[in-house]
């Protein structure tokens, strides 16, 4: 049997690598595709990327297992395994209204003390304290004050499960906190790109088109076209107490913005809708009555 | 001791004319320069995933070296009956068995050591910041752990029948140790007896290989651990060390050699 | 004269998976002795029990009953082999070395010193004229090129006994040749050598003494000459005769 010369084996290999090259990249180039501005508004989605290609829809469960990592790093590996007790709700989302990092925690102590001998010893090669990256991680130093290395596993887990929408709200949180605004609108965007009309997302880049882009105009017309997507959800998921929450959220900030621009009949309006969704509902009521002396007396 | 230090210097030769630590090695910097290679957010700062990943591959390819080389060391020697002219010199089983795990071991260390130099250069390169205690401080630690690791593939390389069969075994007994090993009293208080009793049994039985695993201390910033633990770590690694290999002895001496 | 390998009542037992048969006796009350300075053959048809007396003088297998002594030592002694050189049948050597490491990692275990073990290395490699391929792999070696490895090792403590196992096995007439003036050699400078062989007219030549074995029982030994001139016929009519061969008319 003859044999089969190197160069022309080399030759081979290079023509099927460049071949399949040209297959990928136009694929590849939709991981930083971003989205046109009709994308967001209209139900289609496009969320293939090369996860998808190589795992198929399995690819969603490691996004809950990325998200999760992220969590750990924020905690600097100080993080319960599936086998310590539950962690009822993620400390990477931020604090509680009113609480600081370290105030606000539910992963606190998940070890307790060391049941033997061997868990004792162990402690000391493990992290064996509670600490969030942003208020300078286990030793203090200004390294380690480094929430951005939570991102890797955010963007992770969205690129396993494009669907997961609570990751890109929190990347988009951090980001704002680490002073990028625009790697923030990037990411709401890529979310919004996967999950067209999700009002939560467009909620939070209306807070960051308000707060760090300083774009008044811009903000109401994302909290307008979330007020929308609200509004477009069926009956049962407009009564959940998230979806309560986000409804206040987003018509207590549009009545702000008209406010602020003397649109009193408007935010009174908003406040109105406010007050059929907030915890609250007699503040709210003072501030409609304090919209509406405006109101009359502007007339 | 210079028979048992010629035995180890034939290992560590073996390791290095095999080919199986450059594979793993070029592996290991090819997923980290390419993990390294990708900018999230435009940030060029952003490092730990890195290092995570790449502590990860060099755990997963200095137990793969370790297993690999000990668990042919015995089953080689038999089948390719070199043993034969070695035994015909004044070396005794034991010395065999012990020149077999310093090498081994000395070899596993050797490629950790290189796998480290690697890591530091890559890490520091990105964090222009070297926690050069650390570093070594995770090495030792790991070294030690490789020490047991070698002295159970002997030992399993006496009791299984082909070097496959040690492999295969000696990795899932260590990767489940290493996952579970410090979990087993909390899965052990989650159950009735008699699963309780086996639990807790199979918890103070096993050598727990994830003492020595300091990845997340190292990663996440934590600082040195006290070199008293350390010590106390080393004690406990020696004493299973000592007790496999007393094993592999045991079970050497009455193995025929053919 | 002392002896230098002796043994007294020797018995190996191997067990065996047959259903009838629970132990094989491959060795029955053997009493061997070989005096310092005399080439020794160790003859037997294929399955008489040559390895096994083998084996058990190197400490691989352990005797049923009886003992095995080199130099007055126990064989189970390590010490035992501190004198002896070994030549397995089979060239069992790491593929994965050169010719010269390899001496020089047995050279380690025998605890010659560097500069001594570099010079015996030098000589051994010319002796067996392997010196141009002293940096070369073993696994790059010829069958004749390992056999001669083989009795480099087997060189390398200077010993006073060498014990060949089948020494020219798969060697050409050149090769054999080379095997016959070493052991010659050895002899000329009061080595002992013990050696098994199926070149009876090799063991006729340089053999002072024969011990011939036949399923496990020693049948005779003496004095090569002595056994020819008491059966009138070459050694290999001898060995036909005592392992009771019958040798077919001519027709």
């Amino acid at each position: 049997m003859k044999k089969i010369s190197p160069g022309w084996l080399l030759a081979l290999l290079l023509t099927l690598c460049f071949t399949l090259a040209t297959l990928f990249v136009p694929r590849a180039a939709w991981w930083n595709d971003v989205p046109r501005a009709a994308d967001w508004n209209t139900g289609r989605s496009r969320s293939e990327n090369v996860f998808k290609l190589l795992l198929g829809e399995g690819r969603r469960l490691f996004g809950n297992e990325m998200f999760d990592m992220a969590d750990a790093y924020f905690h600097s590996g100080y993080y319960p395994s599936i086998f310590d007790q539950p962690v009822t709700e993620h400390d990477v989302a931020g604090p509680a209204e009113g609480k600081t990092e370290d105030e606000d925690s539910t992963s606190d102590d998940f070890l307790g003390p060391p049941p033997d001998w061997i868990a004792a010893l162990d402690r000391h090669f493990v992290p064996n304290r509670h600490t969030h990256l942003s208020s300078g991680g286990p030793s203090g130093h200004e390294k380690a004050s480094s929430v951005q290395e939570i991102l890797p596993w955010l963007k992770f887990a969205t690129d396993m499960n494009p669907q997961f929408v609570e990751a890109y709200r929190v990347g988009a949180y951090w980001l704002r906190r680490l002073r990028m605004p625009a790697q923030a609108r990037e990411f709401l965007f890529e979310g919004l790109h996967n999950n067209p009309g999700n009002s939560e997302l467009l909620f939070d880049l209306g807070w960051l088109y308000n707060e760090d882009f300083h774009d008044a105009n811009r903000a109401r017309n994302v909290w307008r076209a979330a007020l929308r997507c609200w509004q477009a959800q069926d009956d049962n998921t407009k009564q959940s107490v998230q979806a309560k929450r986000l409804c206040d959220d987003i018509t207590i900030n549009l009545a702000h913005l008209e406010e602020n621009a003397g649109n009193w009949s408007q935010a009174v309006k908003y406040l109105e809708m406010t007050k059929q969704v907030s915890p609250n509902p007699d503040a709210i009521q003072k501030q409609i009555d304090e919209a509406e002396r405006k109101v009359t007396s502007d007339k | 001791m210079n028979t048992i230090w010629a035995l180890a210097g034939v290992v560590i030769k073996e390791l290095y004319r095999r080919k199986d630590f450059y594979v793993l090695f070029v592996l290991t910097a090819v997923i980290t320069f390419v993990a390294g290679s990708v900018q999230f957010f435009h940030d060029p700062n952003i490092v730990r995933y890195v290092e995570d990943l790449c502590m990860l591959l060099i755990w997963i390819s200095a137990l793969l070296i370790t297993i690999a080389t000990a668990a042919r060391q015995i089953p080689a020697e038999r089948e390719s009956r070199t043993i034969f002219p070695l035994l015909a010199k004044p070396v005794t089983r034991g010395q065999v068995i012990l020149g077999k795990f310093f090498g081994c071991w000395l070899a596993s260390g050797i490629a950790l050591a290189v796998f480290y130099l690697f890591f530091a250069v890559i890490t520091g390169s990105r964090e222009h910041y070297w926690p050069v205690a650390d570093y070594f401080q995770a090495f030792l630690l790991q070294w030690i752990m490789l020490g047991i690791v070698t002295a159970m593939t002997l030992l399993g390389s006496i009791l299984f029948a082909a070097p496959s069969s040690t492999v295969t075994i000696l990795f899932i007994v260590v990767a489940g140790i290493l996952f579970l090993g410090r979990h087993l009293n909390t899965v052990a208080l989650h159950n009735d007896e008699p699963l309780r009793s086996i639990f807790y049994t199979i918890y103070f039985i096993i050598p727990h290989l994830e003492l020595f695993d300091v990845r997340e201390r190292v990663v996440n910033d934590w600082g040195l651990v006290n070199w008293l633990d350390c010590g106390l770590a080393a004690l406990y690694a020696a004493a299973y060390t000592g007790l496999f290999l007393l094993l592999t002895w045991l079970g050497f001496r009455r193995k025929s050699l053919t | 004269m002392d002896a230098i390998l002796r043994t007294e009542n020797l018995c190996v037992e191997y067990r065996t998976r047959s259903l009838k048969v629970d132990i094989k006796p491959a060795l029955k009350d053997l009493n061997l002795s070989v005096r310092a300075g005399e080439i020794f053959g160790f003859l037997g048809p294929n399955g008489a029990g040559k390895t096994t007396t083998i084996n058990v003088l190197l400490g691989f297998i352990p005797p049923a009953s009886g003992a095995a002594y080199l130099f007055g030592i126990d064989v189970r002694q390590p010490i035992a082999r501190q004198r002896i050189g070994y030549l397995p049948e089979m060239t069992y050597y790491y593929k994965f070395l050169t010719a010269e490491e390899l001496l020089r990692f047995y050279a380690r275990i025998f605890g010659l010193p560097s500069s001594e073990a570099d010079k015996r290395i030098d000589r051994l490699l010319k002796l067996v004229e392997l010196e141009p391929a002293r940096k070369r792999l073993i696994k790059t070696y010829s069958k004749g090129m390992q056999q001669r490895v083989g009795i480099a090792q087997a060189l390398i403590n200077n010993p006073d006994l060498l014990v060949l196992d089948e020494p020219t096995s798969g060697l050409d007439p050149l090769g054999r040749m080379k095997v016959r003036e070493i052991i010659q050699r050895l002899k000329n400078d009061g080595k002992t050598v013990f050696f098994s062989s199926h070149e009876l007219g090799e063991v006729e030549t340089v053999c002072d003494r024969v011990a011939i074995i036949h399923q496990g029982e020693l049948k005779t030994l003496g004095r090569v000459d002595e056994l020819v001139a008491q059966h009138g016929v070459n050694l290999e009519k001898v060995f036909l005769d005592i392992i009771g061969y019958q040798l077919q008319p001519a027709l």
